[in-house]
C-alpha cells in the first residue's frame, strides 16, 4: 500500500493534493469506464490547473448566481429554527409536534475547524441514536467523513433530520424549481447522487459508533422551490440504487494498484511549477505523459470533468465524440472516417464491423433516398 | 447623484458588496429626494397659478413626505424596538421584517450586520454606560454567542440562551406578539399581515389562507403548539443561565465566550 501511495504522489509531483468534496465524489460515477480520470482522481491530481497547463483550460465551476441563490433558498428554509423545513417534514415524514430540536454544527462556540465539527457531530448524533427520548431531530450543516481511496474527505450535507422511528434522514436543499410536480431529471440525478454520498457516509459514521446500515433511511428528502414561488416543496427519493453505484466505484478506487501497474514508472502529471506557481515542464512532455492513461470521452464529460476539453479535443474524428449512444451503436467503429466509408461501400470493413457496416449502408440509403426525393 | 452613482460603481468592482448595498441605499434616497423636490416645484407652481388656493401641499405630497420625517431614530433603537415588540432573540433579517411592518422608517440590514461587535466595543470601553445593550443569544452548551441572532441586554439571562428547541420556542412567541400586535392595531398594514402569515403558514392549524387569517386563531395555535415545547425548553435555559451567570464575566455575558481563542492552534495543527 506504501508503494502504490509513493507511487500516486510521484504520479501527482509536487502540487497539493486536492480533496474530494461530494461533487467530485457524485462526478465518479458518471463515466466509472475512465482509467484517467480514476487514476488522477485517486492521485489527488489538480485537474483544472493540469488542464490549463496543457492547454485546455476550462471555466469550471458552479456560477457565483448559482451560489448565492442556493444559498438564499436554504437561508430561507432554515430561518426561524427551520421552520418551514418542519412544515414539509411533519407533511412528508410524519414528524410528530414534540420534535423541534435544532443543533446548528456549522460552528463550534465560533470554532469552524473540520476536526472540531466534525467531532461535535459524531458525539450529538450518537446521542441522538443511543437515547430513546427525543435528543436531537434536526441537524444544521453536520460535517461527515468518507474515506475516497484511502483518503478521508470531509463532506457537509444540508440538514439531517432524526425521526422517532430510529432513523436518520438526509435532507438535500436544492434551488432548482420543481414545476408542476416535475424537475430537471439532470438536476434531481445529481442531487440524489450527491445525497447518496451524504448516506454513505453517515452510514459509515453511525457503522463505527456500532449501529447498522437500516439506521440511515434509504430515502432522502429533497427540498425544492415549488413551481415559479419561493414556496418549498419536498420529495421522497429512493437512492438505493445510486448507493451500490457509489460503492462500487468507491472499491475501485481501492484497487487502483491494478490500474496504476499498468503504467510506465516514470510517468507523472507534474506541471514543475516554480515559486510563482508558473509551469516549467514542456506541455508537449506534459501532453504525452497524459496520453500514456487512456480516456473515455463522451460529451457528458462536459459536465463534470475539469479535463473535459483535453479529452474532446483528443476524441476528435472518433465516434465516440458523438456520444454514448453512437459509440454503443457503431462498436466496433471507432473512427467517423471509417464510418463514412463503410457507409458508401468503399471499405467492406473487418467481421466484427460488419453489422454496424450493414446498419450504416442501409442508413446511408434512407438519406439518400429521402434527399432525392426531396429534390 | 452622478457621484454616487460613479462610488456604486467603485464598490462593485472592487467587490465590496457591503460598501456598494450601503451606496445604492443612499443614491436611492438621493432619487427619492428629487422627485420630492420636483414634486413641491410642481405644487407651488400650481397653487401660485391657483389663487385661492390655501393649503400648502396636497395631501398626495404630504404623504409622500412622510417617509422623510421618519428617520429619525438611531438604528440601534429602531432593532431595539422591534426585539421589545418580539419577546425573543431574533435574527436581523425577521428584525427588519418587524420595523418594517409595524415602524416608520426604513432599517437597512446591511447596517445590521456590525451592530453588534459596536456594542460589544462600546461595552468593553465603558461598561453598563448605556441603559440597554443590544447583545448576542448564548448557545446553550458552550455559552458562545448563537450565530446570527441579536438580543437585549435587559432580558433576563434565560431568554437570552439557545437549547435545542430555543428556535422553535422563540419563532413561536415571536408569532404570539406579532398576532398579539396586531389585533390591538386594529387595522393592520398589509406588510404586517404578510408577516404574519409568514410565520402562519408553518404552525400547524393557524390558518388556511392568508385572507381568511385571523391574528386571534394564529395566537391560539402558536400557543398550543408553545405549551409542548416550553416545559423542556425552559429547563435547559434556566440551567443554562445559572452556569452562565456563575462562569461568565460581565461582558462575556452579554456577548458571549467562544472556543475561539484555541482556533489558531486548530488551524496551523
Amino acid at each position: 500500500m506504501n508503494d502504490l501511495e509513493a507511487r500516486l504522489d510521484r504520479i501527482r509531483g509536487n502540487v497539493a493534493p486536492r480533496n474530494h468534496n461530494a461533487r467530485t465524489v457524485a462526478a465518479l460515477t458518471s463515466n466509472p469506464g475512465c482509467a484517467r480520470r480514476a487514476i488522477m482522481d485517486a492521485a489527488g491530481v489538480d485537474k483544472q490547473l493540469l488542464a490549463s497547463c496543457a492547454g485546455f483550460a476550462a471555466q469550471f465551476g458552479q456560477s457565483q448566481f448559482a451560489i448565492g441563490r442556493g444559498n438564499a433558498f436554504e437561508a430561507q428554509v432554515k430561518a426561524g429554527g427551520c421552520a418551514e423545513l418542519l412544515r414539509l417534514l411533519r407533511e412528508h415524514l410524519q414528524l410528530s409536534i414534540p420534535e423541534v430540536s435544532y443543533d446548528n454544527l456549522d460552528e463550534v462556540g465560533g470554532n469552524t475547524c473540520r476536526e472540531v465539527r466534525y467531532a461535535r457531530t459524531r458525539a450529538l448524533l450518537a446521542r441522538a441514536a443511543r437515547s430513546d427520548q427525543d435528543a436531537g431531530t434536526l441537524f444544521d450543516h453536520p460535517l461527515l467523513r468518507l474515506q475516497v481511496g484511502g483518503r478521508p474527505v470531509y463532506l457537509e450535507p444540508d440538514l439531517i433530520a432524526f425521526q422517532l422511528r430510529n432513523r436518520f434522514y438526509v435532507v438535500e436543499i436544492k434551488s432548482f424549481s420543481v414545476i408542476d410536480g416535475l424537475a430537471d431529471g439532470e438536476k434531481v440525478a445529481a442531487a440524489v447522487i450527491q445525497s447518496a454520498v451524504y448516506v454513505l457516509a453517515l452510514r459509515d459514521l453511525l457503522a463505527d459508533l456500532g449501529f447498522g446500515a437500516d439506521s440511515v433511511a434509504d430515502n432522502v428528502v429533497l427540498v425544492c422551490p415549488e413551481n415559479f414561488s419561493n414556496q418549498p416543496t419536498a420529495a421522497l427519493l429512493d437512492v438505493r440504487k445510486q448507493l451500490t453505484v457509489l460503492q462500487r466505484q468507491l472499491a475501485r478506487l481501492e484497487r487502483i494498484g491494478s490500474l496504476v501497474d499498468l503504467l510506465p514508472p516514470a510517468l507523472t502529471f507534474d506541471p514543475r511549477l516554480d515559486e510563482y506557481g508558473l509551469p516549467h515542464r514542456p506541455v508537449s512532455e506534459l501532453i504525452s505523459d497524459v496520453r500514456t492513461v487512456q480516456a473515455r470521452y463522451a460529451p457528458q464529460c462536459l459536465a463534470s470533468c475539469e479535463m473535459c476539453f483535453f479529452c474532446r479535443d483528443e476524441a476528435r474524428g472518433t465516434t465516440a465524440a458523438l456520444g454514448r449512444e453512437v459509440r454503443d451503436e457503431l462498436g466496433a467503429v471507432e473512427l467517423v472516417q471509417v464510418a463514412l466509408r463503410l457507409a458508401d461501400g468503399t471499405l467492406t470493413g473487418a467481421d466484427d464491423q460488419a453489422e454496424a457496416a450493414a446498419m450504416l449502408r442501409a442508413a446511408a440509403r434512407l438519406r439518400s433516398e429521402c434527399l432525392d426525393g426531396a429534390a | 447623484m452622478d457621484k454616487l452613482r460613479g462610488d456604486v460603481r467603485h464598490a462593485m468592482i472592487g467587490g465590496d458588496r457591503v460598501r456598494a448595498k450601503e451606496l445604492r441605499a443612499e443614491l436611492r434616497d438621493a432619487e427619492h429626494r428629487w422627485d420630492e423636490a420636483l414634486a413641491e416645484l410642481a405644487d407651488k407652481s400650481q397653487s401660485a397659478a391657483d389663487s385661492d388656493a390655501q393649503a400648502p401641499a396636497t395631501p398626495v405630497a404630504a404623504l409622500r413626505l412622510a417617509p422623510r420625517a421618519r428617520v429619525l431614530l438611531p438604528v440601534r433603537e429602531q432593532v431595539h424596538q422591534a426585539l421589545t415588540l418580539l419577546g425573543a432573540p431574533a435574527a436581523p433579517r425577521l428584525i427588519v421584517a418587524v420595523h418594517e411592518a409595524f415602524y416608520a422608517g426604513r432599517l437597512v440590514s446591511s447596517r445590521l450586520t456590525s451592530l453588534r461587535r459596536d456594542e460589544e466595543r462600546s461595552f468593553r470601553a465603558a461598561p453598563y454606560a448605556r441603559p440597554y445593550y443590544l447583545c448576542a443569544a448564548l448557545t446553550a452548551d458552550l455559552l458562545s454567542p448563537a450565530r446570527g441572532l441579536l438580543a437585549v441586554s435587559t432580558w433576563p439571562m434565560d431568554r437570552r440562551i439557545i437549547g435545542p428547541l430555543s428556535p422553535r420556542v422563540d419563532y413561536l412567541t415571536a408569532a404570539i406578539a406579532v398576532a398579539e400586535q396586531l389585533q390591538r392595531s386594529g387595522d393592520p398594514e398589509p406588510a404586517a399581515r404578510r408577516l404574519l402569515w409568514r410565520f402562519a403558514a408553518n404552525i400547524p392549524r393557524a390558518a388556511s389562507s392568508m385572507r381568511s387569517m385571523s391574528p386571534h386563531e394564529v395566537a391560539t395555535a402558536a400557543r398550543a403548539e408553545l405549551a409542548v415545547h416550553k416545559e423542556a425548553d425552559s429547563a435547559h435555559r434556566t440551567a443554562a443561565a445559572r452556569r452562565a451567570r456563575t462562569q461568565l464575566d460581565d461582558a462575556a455575558q452579554l456577548f458571549g465566550s467562544g472556543l475561539a481563542l484555541s482556533r489558531p492552534a486548530d488551524t496551523s495543527a
